[in-house]
């Protein structure tokens, strides 16, 4: 076997998670939080300590210092429960708003998910990586440059998540190409629209509010309340009830009604068990189920400085992108991203999306003298799949088995030959339309 | 010490989560690899939901090695002796694969310890059946004897196409290993980790390992063995295992760190070149930081020399200060 015939390795590097596996799977072997936790007793106190010792044993304690810490960290969510357990390790996450933070924590998450995780020798696949569409050029040179001479991949290629987020939706039936992806994670929105595979890209949109902040706007609700969850696993709390009980109301007047009508049927209960004593403490979640994602769509109740709606970005998007693949963009906007994943979250920016569309239609054409032709109505689909929370992989998984993949990868060879500036770019493939 | 575990992280996970709390009711049809080129493929169908099937492929053997039925010596009994009623292997495996197993979950043990125990165990099944020719020769170690019907000198697959090679006597085994790198930074670096791995051992005389040796040519051991099989770019390491170091327990632990001996020393490297290039980056970074320094106190000067007062500097500090 080559490293040709053997499946790639798919990696997307969220800001919250990073999804893993091999591509040709339709789930990727794992999805851990994107942390690690380093020993900084050593580097840091290894100094002051052997201040005074002779000089060539200063150097050997520090070297030999400086290699256990390099050798003692965690990732994912044992980088957490370390963390927790001990005072000797801090958390440093690599990835902040999608853009690698630190390459030395990023290099050691890499190290785990190749060598712990995935279990695989990193010469023996072509590797599929992802970056954020805001992305530098020189920060793809850096990933060059690690995997082609730390892990000595034999190929590399790093693709745009949306796009990747695209070629998710289309896999059975005839693959389009040109859409607005919605993609919200856990530390970053973004609103990308793509033509024909390629990111259109004076017309990306970010908007400060993400996953994050909906867990954030809970914790914040169940505190108010004074319900009794434990200080020190609150926001962890806040989040896992955020996944298992919000969603999206229709109109949030009407929902409150419903609760107060009878609220046994909407108030849910959550039960945990204190981490230092041990004792078990329950609390109730109320409102909170769907004003936590309501903040996408009235973003004022959770912060004053930031109050466009989601559905306005989306629109102002498409209206910037090129006259000619409006119609397509609106007609195609696809969900990427765990925290699109709320219970009919798409029903509602369908409905709301329209709104505005149909209500620019209706002036646009109220405006026209008799005789003038009306402008045609438009379309406005959003697109919601079951494997939206790892879209992005998916995508990635999909296209890393298509023999054209192979072809648009950069080879360890041609680093050689030219260098990590050949990273910068990578073509848009056959397969992706 | 960095050391591979024995159960697939991806096997267990899969087996404890997705399986056994039924949370989920999601057919998998999943294929994974692993290093050296051991493939599983996990199918699971909610039509079924008691019966979990897994196959593995493994190494492509080389000439040298003996299979039976296309798996290492001992193995089939291995599987039988590990899983008991819970596994039953299936004949012939799937297309591409060298064993199916069908794994009945209701057989599984209902109490939780036990069960995992057991869970673990499968997802150890590399182990299992790629050490399963190693455990027997060791466990005859154990008891001073060498095992029937065996050479003198045993080869076993642990990468495609590679094999390493055991000479069992009844007081000791010797077992040699090829070491091939691809790539010429890292057949450097072996090298010099295995000549310091040897080193270390025989500085701190750990009595309570077994012994080691590296050299650059085939030991004796290997007399007669095809040249192609002794090809090996970055040396040979030879151990020497007496009994102490497989009685009891120890017989598991040593069984999953020889069959993983390469694996280890190529983690070793890969992770030795990261922490180089942090290294670099570091460095490269102080020295942009003292560039910038210098460039600003360049220009602060520069600054002062057009104030008119070092007009005797300023000719010297001009031309540096353009950088
Ligand atoms: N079922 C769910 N419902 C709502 N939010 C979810 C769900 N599952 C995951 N999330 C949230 O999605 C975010 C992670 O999404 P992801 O796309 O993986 O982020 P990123 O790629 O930015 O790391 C987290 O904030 C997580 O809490
Ligand atoms: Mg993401």
């Amino acid at each position: 076997m080559d490293a040709l015939s053997r499946p790639a390795v798919v990696i997307d590097n969220g800001t919250g998670y990073t999804k893993m596996g091999f591509a040709g799977n339709v789930e990727p072997c794992f999805i851990t939080p994107t942390v690690v936790a380093v020993n900084d007793s050593f580097s840091g106190s290894a100094q002051p300590a052997v201040r005074g010792t002779p000089a060539r044993g200063n150097w050997l304690a520090q070297h030999s210092a400086g290699v256990m810490a390099d050798l003692d960290f965690y990732i994912g969510d044992e980088a957490l429960a370390r963390s927790r357990a001990s005072s000797s390790h801090s958390l440093s996450y690599p990835i902040r708003n999608g853009q690698v933070e630190n390459w030395d924590t990023m290099e050691r998450f890499w190290q785990q998910c190749i060598f712990n995780y995935l279990r695989c020798d990193p010469e023996d696949h072509y590797f599929l990586l992802t970056e954020s569409p805001l992305t530098a050029p020189e920060t793809r040179e850096y990933t060059g440059e690690i995997m082609f001479e730390t892990f000595n991949v034999p190929g590399l290629y790093i693709a745009v998540q949306p796009v990747l987020a695209l070629a998710a939706g289309y896999t059975t039936t005839k693959c389009e190409m040109t859409g607005v992806v919605v993609d919200v994670g856990d530390g970053a929105t973004h609103i990308v629209p793509v033509a024909d595979g390629y990111v259109i890209g004076s017309s990306i949109r970010s908007i400060p509010i993400t996953g994050k902040d909906v867990t954030q706007f809970i914790h914040q609700l169940l505190k108010e309340r004074g319900e009794n969850i434990p200080a020190e696993e609150s926001f962890d709390v806040a989040r896992r009830i955020k996944e298992m009980y919000c969603y999206t109301s229709s109109d949030i007047v009407k929902e409150f009604n419903k609760h107060d009508k009878e609220p046994s049927k909407y108030i849910k209960h959550w039960t945990g068990t204190k981490p230092k004593t041990g004792a078990k403490y329950t609390c109730d979640i109320g409102y909170e189920r769907f004003l936590g994602p309501e903040i996408f769509f009235n973003p004022e109740i959770y912060n004053n400085d930031f109050t466009t709606p989601l559905q306005v970005v989306i629109d102002k998007c498409i209206q910037s992108s090129p006259i000619d693949t409006r119609r397509a963009l609106y007609k195609n906007i696809v969900l990427s991203g765990g925290s699109t994943m709320f219970k009919d979250f798409h029903r509602r920016l369908q409905r709301d999306l329209k709104k505005i569309v149909d209500a620019r239609v209706r002036a646009s054409n109220s405006r026209l003298i008799s005789g003038d032709a009306k402008a045609q109505p438009i379309e406005v689909n959003v697109v919601s799949h079951p494997i939206q929370r790892y879209a992005v992989w998916f995508g990635g998984s999909v296209l890393a088995s298509t023999a054209e993949f192979y072809e648009a990868c950069h080879t360890k060879a041609e680093y050689e030959e030219y260098g990590a500036s050949i990273c910068r770019t990578n073509p848009v493939f056959k397969g992706m339309y | 010490m960095i050391l591979l575990q024995s159960p697939s992280r991806f096997l267990l996970q899969i087996l404890q989560d997705r399986v056994l709390s039924g949370e989920k009711g999601m057919d998998i049809d999943c294929h994974t690899v692993e290093f050296d080129d051991v493939r599983y493929h996990i199918q699971f169908s909610m039509r079924n939901p008691k019966v979990m099937v897994l196959s593995v492929a493994l190494p492509l053997p080389p000439p040298e090695a003996i299979l039976y039925d296309g798996l290492p010596l001992g193995a089939i009994e291995a599987i039988k002796a590990a899983y008991g009623p819970v596994v039953q292997i299936l004949d012939p495996p799937k297309d591409g694969f060298d064993l199916t197993m069908k794994i009945n979950l209701t057989k599984l043990p209902l109490d939780e310890e036990q069960r995992n125990t057991i869970l673990t165990q499968i997802a150890s099944i590399r182990e299992v059946v790629l050490g399963a020719p190693l455990k027997l020769l060791l466990k005859h170690l154990a008891s001073k004897t060498v095992a029937p019907n065996v050479n003198n000198l045993v080869a076993l697959v642990h990468r495609p196409n590679e094999s390493f090679f055991l000479a069992p006597q009844a007081d000791k085994v010797t077992i040699v290993y090829p070491m091939r790198f691809q790539d010429s930074i890292d057949i450097v670096l072996a090298t010099s980790f295995l000549q310091e791995f040897v080193e270390a051992r025989r500085t701190a005389a750990l009595n309570n390992v077994p012994s080691c040796m590296w050299s650059p040519v085939p030991p004796l051991e290997l007399k007669g063995v095809s040249a192609d099989a002794l090809n090996a770019n970055a040396g040979f390491v030879t151990f020497v295992v007496y009994p102490r170091h497989v009685e009891g327990k120890k017989l598991d632990r040593t069984v999953w760190n020889l069959l993983t001996f390469h694996a280890y020393v190529s983690y070793h490297v890969k992770c030795s070149e990261g922490f180089m290039h942090t290294r670099m980056r570091r460095r490269v970074e102080s020295l942009i930081q003292a560039l910038d320094r210098a460039k600003s106190d360049a220009e602060k000067l520069k600054k002062l020399v057009h104030g008119g007062s070092f007009k005797r500097l300023s000719l010297k500090n001009e031309g540096d200060s353009r950088f």
